[in-house]
């Protein structure tokens, strides 16, 4: 039951309140723990059937109506990350249990942290699309949350939003990806996508779909140029950082790529984004990660380098499959293997640098590189552990790091190496910038040790006693060391239980050819990348050295050309042009809005009646205009123009009901009594009851306006009425059918009323009449409230 | 399928609404009447809409006369989730009003307009006849009239006369455009305009009238011509503007989908390719317009927009899949709308002030008021697994399909800018350090939660529970599709 084990996180989370209730001597951080470890052990017990190619499958039926069902797949390729989410997770919340102390607000800390648990293992372990995406905003959401855990501090504030708006804005892209993938094989589910793949290549949406889902991948997974969110959310908790910022939550972009590598690698253009865009990562944040003053900011850049050298590594192993099966195609795939086995590797030694790093922050009470130093004696435990994870990330033996970056130097050989490229000497670049980055990564790793933990104790200028922590704050990052070494010593242990499996997912219909050729080897002969390796630990301590003589070079990036100010830049400036942008035309002003209408009027009735030739009509066929009539025409011309030149208020009103009370003279000409008598008695009341207010009307102003917009309003008045008018006049001559009035002739049959008005109002439509007397009711009632309402005495800000 | 019932959803209110006033000063009494009344609204349109489900499309011939002479309502699965929804809102705009708008509007009648308003909501939902829209839209008008100027403070009255005036321009525009449609085809009847325009072919001069209608709903919708609408939805109590957030643009947006898809669907390359670029408009404006303002109402009346908009999007795309995901979208926002309304409302009312940068550190006095935020931020935006995903979903799907990729960029992009809007608010307002001290701190009555609450929770059930609403929706969606089918069960009894 796999679909439980995502619940499992969500329902404990659930409980932590109550338990942080009833019991409130223990440290609730101890119920959080033992759920990790039970998922640890379930998913583990999985482990040999997964490697006799035994898939486990369950499918709660969600929304059906629209294909989104929860169907969860545990296979290889799931199997490694959810091994990582629960493993490190057990760690990581033992850790928190020293880390935090008891005045911190607990309960929210592990609900947060429950929810990402549950989140994360929805994301690797669902199989339909939507669902997958549901957990993946889950996973921003949490993160958001968590990070800004200290919600007083600003920086916290501005850390949580940055990582909210970026990683929720990729998520919909990938959304929209997804919804594309959908249009084009009519399934949310990825297994079902990947076996009609044939529907997908070369469809119009192919690149579209896969750059909107890449966006997504490489917003979580902080690649350039998104990696920016990464260091910032570094002002949450250490343990959050160790958990969700380099070992789980920012690997969802690399679980996601290699998920999609079989639909979308048959296209050249996977290869290119993603090892390019990995390989630009991989350099940037291990050249920026120098410069990085604060600990914690080093260790995050290091992480945007270490998932960029993953994230090449499978772009460079998806060519495999582009290329169909031949010899080589093993080669090529080798890098696909090598990046889960970083991936591994990464999660082992980065973790235990976070716990490192936050077990220096608690003792020492600073985290920046220029205040430490000499630390080695203080905090021997803490020092050793460093130096394993440090050395690993470096690529450095006897630590699991080495092995995976000889493979990632292998890799980067084979690609350059391959002809794919019309200009040969493209292919050179590949192993060029992945040496150099590795060279900046070993500078920064020694910046780590050295810095802090060797030199000159500055224990003057810190302010906590230096002393090792407890030992239960040890546990989880030596287990991590230990494993660094043990993967070092046993990589085939992984390789075949927990990688090979993997392979199967990511290369399907060809693993089998494949499943032989993976074997890690710690030795294997002074090959180039051996060769690599030894030059970069030269070249890298001679950098290392000289660091003082050239960090000069990052003045000539000035911080104003940075990507975090093209962001802080874009959010300000969106916030101050919309605001002017919105006061320019929402001025307040009621002629303002009625020109706006009036304008819009002009555009869309007047321009789809021009265009499509709506306005034709025909007067020969109208009776001819009697003598009266052209007296009252003229009547109302003169008064609807004069009105316009009043000079008072009273001329305007008395002008007005010129125009109504010739128009009852028209009702008298074109025999409708009965429509005459209303009329009059509108214009009477109405004019009366202006007449009435006079008194409590504010003086007449004359209105200053410029000649411009006077002309305007006139060009707006005229072409508004002529539209009405010409509408008018063709409606007449193009009446498409007879009206159902004659109907209603029958009256005095149908309804027992001689006047067909009087039957229509009161008996054929006599529901708008009763609903007309609400509306005059309403009317009524409404003017009597409004006069006779009291209100209490109003606090002024409702009259801001 | 005759069925009699029909009538009540938007019959009971105004009969309430009448009752409610010859009960002044039984304060209690007028809040007992009026909460049974809207929730036997509700109860009464669960019922019809399982008969839709059983038995097909509902109608009333109202006095007996045959369509399509006289007037008649018509119950599909469209209009009854609308007055369901409607009804559900107005409920717990209600309730948030009975702890909150204070003696003075309870005896000057606001329970009574509060009816009205509904009845005049579920009519224009429900009407089969053009003529009686537009009766049903002003008995709902005139009662937002006076709800919106009651109070009779200095910025209501000045926004509420805006709202009046551009409304009678509307109103008339909606008069003129009904009678030269009647003019040129000669019935008000909507099947059977839908007919004889189907018969004709929708000539130029129909089409022209058509783009009429439109600016007519436009403005009742706050499409494009949305400028009267962040005043006036920020100027009234908060459970007015709640409800007014909730129910008045969706009349509109109802009325374009009622009259794009039963009357005017022959020419879709003129009227949708316009109800497409005002869609973009009004997305793009109402999201600059949500990010230019630091006061929480006017945010979340831009939002209104801003969902005005994306609602569009569905019709201009108008595939199967587009519309269900506007009419979800339509439910969904109804009621999220309201819990943001409520929930801006309280804060200010908590605070004293009206600007999010004036407020900070509220989540540390008033938790729950700030989780319920954070759930009506996510739900707005879009995001899984609350109600506003799935609309999110489908219309994204519907316009793929239709190949309108501009709308579809848009109506993401703007789910984030809608995100953002809020999210302003809330790290500001929520997060920070605590500017209020306990001793300060203006105890929040749990009554004056509890409305959101319940909407809170609308939202979560509804993004989880889609399942069960599908059929409905489904149905809904299917009917705006095949005028036919509405036709017909208008017509069967001839």
């Amino acid at each position: 039951m796999i679909v439980v084990a995502i619940l499992i996180p969500f329902i404990a989370a659930m409980f932590i309140p109550l338990l942080h209730k009833y019991f409130p001597k223990i440290h609730v951080g101890w119920f959080a723990l033992t759920i990790p470890v039970l998922l640890f052990v379930g998913f583990i017990s999985y482990a040999p059937a997964l490697a006799n190619g035994e898939i486990q499958s369950y499918t709660i039926h969600w929304i059906p109506s629209y294909g989104i069902n929860f169907t969860a797949i545990l296979d290889g390729l799931s199997m490694i990350f959810v091994l990582l989410i629960s493993g490190i997770g057990s760690l990581v919340i033992l850790y928190s249990i020293y880390y935090l102390s008891e005045k911190e607000s607990l309960r929210h800390f592990y609900i947060y942290l429950l929810l990402f648990m549950g989140s994360m293992l929805g994301v690797v372990l669902s199989d339909n699309m939507m669902v997958l995406y549901v957990f993946w905003e889950l996973t921003s959401i949490s993160s958001f949350l968590l990070i800004a855990f200290w919600y007083h501090r600003k920086k916290s504030r501005y850390g949580a939003q940055k990582s909210l708006l970026i990683t929720v804005s990729g998520g919909i892209s990938m959304l929209v990806g997804f919804l594309m993938l959908f249009s084009m094989t009519g399934t949310f589910s990825i297994r079902e996508t990947i076996a009609s793949v044939d529907l997908i290549v070369g469809q119009p949406l192919f690149i579209p779909a896969m750059v909107l889902i890449l966006l997504g991948a490489f917003t979580k997974s902080a690649q350039f140029p998104f990696h920016i969110w990464l260091p910032d959310a570094m002002e949450a908790p250490t343990p959050v950082s160790a958990y969700l910022h380099s070992a789980t939550m920012v690997k969802a972009g690399i679980y996601l790529v290699a998920r999609f590598t079989p639909i979308f690698a048959m296209g050249e253009a996977w290869f290119w984004i993603i090892t390019i865009i990995g390989l630009m990562t991989l350099f940037w944040g291990s050249f920026t990660a120098i410069r990085q003053t604060d600990l914690k900011a080093l260790l995050a850049y290091s992480t945007i380098s270490q998932l960029g050298l993953v994230m090449s590594l499978l772009g460079m192993g998806s060519i495999a499959l582009q290329l169909g099966y031949r010899t080589e195609m093993v080669l090529y795939s080798q890098a696909t293997f090598a990046a889960l086995f970083h991936l591994v590797n990464h999660s082992t030694f980065k973790g235990a640098l976070f716990m490192v790093v936050g077990i220096v922050d608690l003792q020492v009470g600073t985290r920046d590189i220029r205040r430490l130093g000499g630390l080695m004696s203080i905090l021997p435990i803490t020092f050793t552990i460093a130096l394993i994870g440090s050395f690993s990330m470096a690529g450095l033996p006897p630590f699991n790091g080495f092995l995976s970056k000889e493979m990632f130097f292998a890799a980067v050989l084979q690609i350059g190496s391959l002809d794919l490229f019309s200009w040969d000497a493209i292919g050179v670049v590949f192993p060029v910038v992945a040496w150099t980055a590795s060279v900046f990564t070993f500078v920064y790793c020694m910046i780590i040790v050295f810095k802090t933990f060797l030199g000159q104790y500055k224990g003057e200028k810190v302010q906590k006693q230096d002393i090792e922590p407890p030992v239960g704050m040890l546990i989880a990052p030596s287990v991590l060391g230990l494993l660094v070494i043990g993967i070092f010593l046993f990589p085939n242990v992984i390789g075949t239980y927990l990688l090979k499996p993997a392979m199967v997912n990511i290369y399907p219909g060809l693993a089998d050819q494949l499943a032989d050729h993976y074997t890690i080897s710690a030795w294997h002969g002074f090959k180039p990348e051996l060769w690599m390796t030894i030059g970069v630990i030269g070249i890298g301590i001679l950098v290392y050295k000289l660091l003082k003589h050239w960090k000069g070079v990052y003045r000539l990036f000035p911080d104003q050309w940075s990507l975090d100010a093209l962001y802080n830049h874009t959010l300000t400036h969106l916030e101050n042009s919309s605001e002017k942008l919105t006061r320019s035309y929402m001025t307040g002003y009621l002629r303002g809005y009625l020109m706006y209408i009036y304008i819009f009027f002009i555009a869309v009735v007047g321009g789809v009646a021009l265009f499509s030739g709506a306005i034709s009509f025909d007067l020969s066929t109208d009776a001819d205009i009697g003598v009266y009539e052209w007296i009252f025409v003229c009547i109302m011309l003169v008064a609807g123009i004069a009105i316009l030149f009043a000079k008072s208020r009273l001329t305007a009103v008395l002008l007005n009901s010129v125009l109504g009370f010739s128009i009852a003279f028209f009702f008298v000409l074109f025999r409708a009594p009965d429509l005459a008598l209303t009329q009059t008695i509108i214009e009477t009341v109405t004019t009366a009851l202006f007449l009435l207010c006079f008194y409590f009307l504010p003086e007449w102003k004359k209105e200053h306006i410029t000649p411009m917009s006077k002309m305007l309003q006139i060009g707006i008045s005229i072409a508004t009425g002529l539209i009405f008018i010409l509408i008018g006049l063709s409606v007449k001559s193009g009446r498409l059918f007879d009206s159902i009035s004659n109907y209603f002739e029958n009256a005095f049959e149908l309804a027992g009323g001689n006047n067909i008005v009087n039957a229509i109002l009161g008996d054929f439509r006599a529901f708008d009449t009763m609903l007309e007397v609400v509306v005059l009711f309403i009317a009524g009632i409404g003017v009597y409230a409004l006069i006779k309402f009291k209100g209490e005495k109003r606090q002024d800000y409702e009259d801001q | 399928m005759m069925n009699n019932v029909l009538v009540f959803p938007m019959v009971l209110p105004v009969l309430t609404g009448i009752l409610l006033i010859f009960l002044r000063p039984y304060i209690r009494l007028q809040r007992w009447l009026s909460m049974l009344s809207v929730l036997g609204t509700g109860a009464m349109s669960i019922i019809l809409l399982q008969r839709v489900q059983a038995s097909g499309i509902l109608t009333i011939d109202i006095g007996g006369w045959q369509p399509p002479f006289g007037i008649l309502f018509v119950g599909d699965s469209f209009a009854l989730l609308l007055v369901l929804t409607a009804s559900i809102v107005t409920a717990v705009c209600l309730l948030y009003a009975f702890s909150t708008i204070g003696p003075a509007h309870e005896q000057m009648h606001v329970y009574a307009f509060i009816q009205f308003l509904l009845a005049g909501v579920n009519g224009s939902f429900l009407t089969g006849d053009l003529f009686n829209l537009f009766v049903c839209f002003e008995v709902m008008l005139l009662a937002s009239y006076i709800l919106a100027s009651l109070g009779g403070k200095r910025k209501q009255l000045r926004e509420s006369l805006k709202y009046v005036i551009i409304n009678i321009l509307s109103s008339w525009i909606f008069l003129v455009a009904i009678a030269y449609l009647y003019g040129a085809v000669g019935t008000l009847n909507m099947a059977h305009l839908s007919e004889r325009i189907a018969e004709s072919g929708q000539t130029p001069l129909l089409t022209t009238i058509s783009m009429l209608f439109l600016i007519v709903f436009s403005l009742k919708a706050g499409l494009v011509l949305y400028f009267w609408l962040p005043g006036t939805y920020s100027a009234p109590p908060t459970a007015i503007a709640a409800l007014f957030g909730a129910l008045l643009t969706k009349v509109g947006v109802y009325a374009m989908f009622r009259v794009f898809t039963l009357l005017f669907y022959h020419e879709p390359s003129i009227t949708h390719t316009w109800i497409g670029i005002m869609a973009a408009i009004t997305l793009i404006g109402g999201s600059i317009g949500a990010i230019s303002s630091k006061d929480v109402r006017v945010i979340v009346s831009y939002n209104v927009v801003i969902a005005v908009g994306f609602m569009m999007v569905g019709l201009a795309a108008a595939t199967s899949a587009a519309l269900e995901g506007s009419i979800y979208y339509l439910i969904h926002d109804m009621l999220v709308k309201a819990l943001l309304f409520l929930l801006a409302g309280t804060m200010i009312a908590l605070t004293g002030k009206s600007k999010f940068n004036e407020m900070s550190g509220l989540i540390r006095n008033y938790p729950l008021l700030g989780w319920l935020f954070f759930i009506g931020m996510l739900s707005l935006a879009g995001i899984p697994p609350f109600s506003g995903f799935i609309g999110k979903v489908l219309i994204g799907k519907g316009t793929i399909e239709a190949g309108t990729y501009i709308l579809l960029a848009l109506a993401f992009v703007s789910s984030i800018l809608v995100l953002y809007s809020l999210l302003r608010v809330f790290r500001n307002a929520f997060w920070g350090e605590t500017v209020i001290s306990l001793e300060e701190e203006k105890p929040l009555k749990k009554s004056w939660l509890v409305p959101s609450v319940l909407l809170a929770i609308g939202t979560i059930v509804l993004g989880l529970g889609v399942e069960v609403l599908a059929p409905y929706v489904q149905d809904a969606a299917n009917v705006l599709l095949q005028p036919k089918l509405y036709i017909d069960a208008v017509f069967q009894s001839k």
